[in-house]
């Protein structure tokens, strides 16, 4: 009797429960629907607040707005250079750095490691990272966007702890087999920490796609990524939807600036589910460690 | 030459003292120097000459001297900002922004994983955890662009809402000043609940099973199984989360202060580090909020050694 009171009152518990997951579910996804339902609607039914979850006088107008607008396309094609470059270049720096690190007979190596910590809690600020990258006539180059975050000190983390939990016996018997260390870096080493790689690449790519302030104080406006030329129509700087003329402006940049949001995030929905098997182990390791 | 390196390489190298051995360490694994060579000047360039940079609050910076300004002038700067009401207007926003941050977006996530732990459908909590992972991985400029939509006066969807439910009459939201702090905080919420929950979802698994099995045994309800077993033994991951978190209580989600800012808001959304923006990049007074930009990192530094000293003492954990 006791255990049948037990379960009924659980069950209760289990619903309020459940409820409170739905909740958040829907808080956390509504506002893509919104802005897919927005970015698919007719100009008049976002003039007649028609417009909630669903489209209203379905159309494509706003996306093929913004991809005949030459700057979005410009600003698209900037965004994934430097996703892309910036970080093949941190990828290959943090392994090096960290496959160095992971070994602490080398002379020197806790020294380093106190400045990678040191340098996590205490950073140069605005102001004199700016002037070095001036200074390193960096401005106006993509190089500004990539170099200063080719190495994350958390990512460094993670993937030094990584490189440790591999059996030295295996570096061992490829020694032995004859190889050095860069090739035991590139034969063993890489290819046994895929998932951690993964993870650290997939977090530095999401880094790079969603920069804008380094954007704004560095680069030239035909350089710019897509963030910024998108936080640039939600501040009114760059125009959209001119050829519209008249009084429904604002409704068709309504419906333009929604195209833009679902289409420069749509990328990153699309990639974090298909490595999402590999972050949360790698987000564990980087932060109880770290 | 091979060879003797090769047999040798099975125990964990000894590091001696004499010149014979020294070389023999360096001419053993060069290559591991070599690979540390090019991301370490990388890092020293990058992470620490910034920091050298900071001696810029201590002297004048003229245009095409070079990086580190021309004279010294002490703590001139830092007399300056000291004396400057806008500084302390900005230092106050930070505070209680940061300070309201911590209070409503600390406890969340903690609440969040263990109500996410305890629901029964493998598959449901699996589902849960994707979706709320989600927001994390926006741009704060779309953020914020959303925002902008879904608080539009004329046709957002939380104002038509109000109206067509409550009557109420629309409101400007990202333009009120009363409004800044709110929708920051809660726009930290949404974006980083589920994220942050992961850490404590994990520390939550690793908890002993025997554990629970002892408090069925004795009796306790599901409740009294989180407050008196799961929480206690994840303590220590939650000190030293809060411990990150007290450290980087003045740098706050800057570029987001920054999309959020718009003149009549400037009373509370002026922080140090959007002052430390407008003073420098924008007035080109690099000296000035090079100083200011010093004075919050040095804060930050006691604010974080003294958590952990203090959480030392107190439970025992600490992250150095």
């Amino acid at each position: 009797m006791v255990q049948q009171r037990k379960l009924h009152s659980m069950t209760f518990v289990d619903l309020v429960i459940n409820f409170i997951m739905i909740l958040v579910v829907l808080i956390c996804i509504v506002p893509f629907i919104y802005m897919l339902a927005m970015s698919l609607s007719s100009p008049s039914a976002i003039v007649n607040n028609q417009v909630s979850l669903w489209p209203v006088g379905f159309n494509v107008q706003a996306y093929i707005q913004i991809f005949t607008y030459p700057n979005f396309f410009r600003a698209y094609g900037n965004t994934l250079y430097y996703t892309v470059a910036g970080t093949l270049i941190a990828l290959f720096m943090t392994t090096l750095f960290a496959y160095a690190l992971s070994k602490s007979f080398l002379k020197g190596q806790r020294i380093v490691m106190k400045l990678v910590v040191f340098s996590m809690f205490f950073s140069g600020g605005l102001i004199p990272t700016y002037l070095l990258i001036s200074n390193l006539h960096l401005t106006g180059t993509a190089w500004a966007m990539l170099l200063p975050f080719a190495i994350n000190q958390f990512n460094l983390i993670i993937l030094i702890n990584f490189f440790r939990a591999v059996p030295s016996e295996i570096e061992e018997a490829a020694i032995i087999d004859g190889l050095d260390y860069f090739g035991i870096l590139r034969q063993i080493i890489v290819p046994l920490s895929t998932p951690a790689l993964a993870t650290i690449g997939l977090y530095t790519a999401v880094f790079f796609w969603n920069d804008w302030f380094n954007g704004l104080i560095y680069l030239n406006t035909s350089q710019y990524p897509v963030m910024l030329f998108l936080r640039n129509i939600v501040n009114g700087t760059t125009m959209v939807g001119d050829g519209a003329g008249s009084a429904d402006k604002s409704t068709i940049a309504m419906s333009i600036k929604s195209a833009v949001i679902i289409t420069s995030t749509l990328p990153i929905i699309i990639l974090y589910p298909l490595l999402q098997r590999f972050f949360v182990a790698g987000l564990i390791v980087g932060s109880v460690k770290g | 030459m091979a060879d003797t390196s090769i047999r040798s390489t099975g125990a964990q190298p000894s590091v001696g003292s004499s010149p014979g051995s020294r070389s023999r360490h360096f001419r053993r694994y060069w290559q591991l120097y070599v690979m540390l060579v090019i991301p370490l000047v990388h890092f020293l360039l990058f992470k620490y000459a910034p920091l050298v940079g900071n001696i810029l609050a201590f002297r004048r910076f003229r245009p095409g001297m070079g990086p580190f300004g021309t004279d010294w002038v002490g703590f001139a700067y830092f007399e300056r900002f000291f004396g400057d009401p806008s500084f302390w207007r900005a230092f106050g926003n930070t505070l209680v922004l940061s300070f309201g941050n911590i209070l409503i977006n600390f406890p969340i996530p903690i609440i969040f994983a263990l109500l996410l732990y305890e629901v029964r459908n493998a598959r449901f909590r699996k589902f849960v955890q994707t979706i709320s992972y989600m927001p994390r991985f926006i741009s704060t400029v779309v953020v914020i662009a959303i925002l902008g939509e879904i608080l539009s006066p004329s046709s957002g969807l939380l104002n038509r809402i109000l109206e067509q439910v409550f009557g109420m009459e629309p409101i400007y939201f990202v333009n009120e000043p009363q409004y800044f702090r709110p929708i920051y905080i809660l726009t930290e919420t949404w974006q980083f609940t589920g994220w942050t929950a992961i850490i404590y979802l994990a520390a939550i698994t690793g908890i002993n099973r025997e554990m629970f099995e002892a408090a069925d045994i004795d009796g306790a309800n599901r409740f009294q199984k989180i407050i008196y077993v799961t929480i206690p033994s994840i303590m220590s991951t939650i000190m030293i989360m809060l411990i990150l978190n007290v450290g980087s209580l003045l740098s706050l989600g800057f570029e987001k202060v920054l999309l959020l800012y718009t003149p009549s808001n400037a009373m509370v959304s002026d922080i140090i580090d959007t002052l430390v923006y407008r003073t420098g990049l924008m007035n080109q007074n690099y000296s000035y909020a090079t100083a200011i930009g010093l004075f919050s990192g040095v804060i930050g530094v006691i604010l974080v050694s003294g958590t952990n000293w203090l959480s030392k003492k107190v439970s025992g954990e600490s992250i150095y």
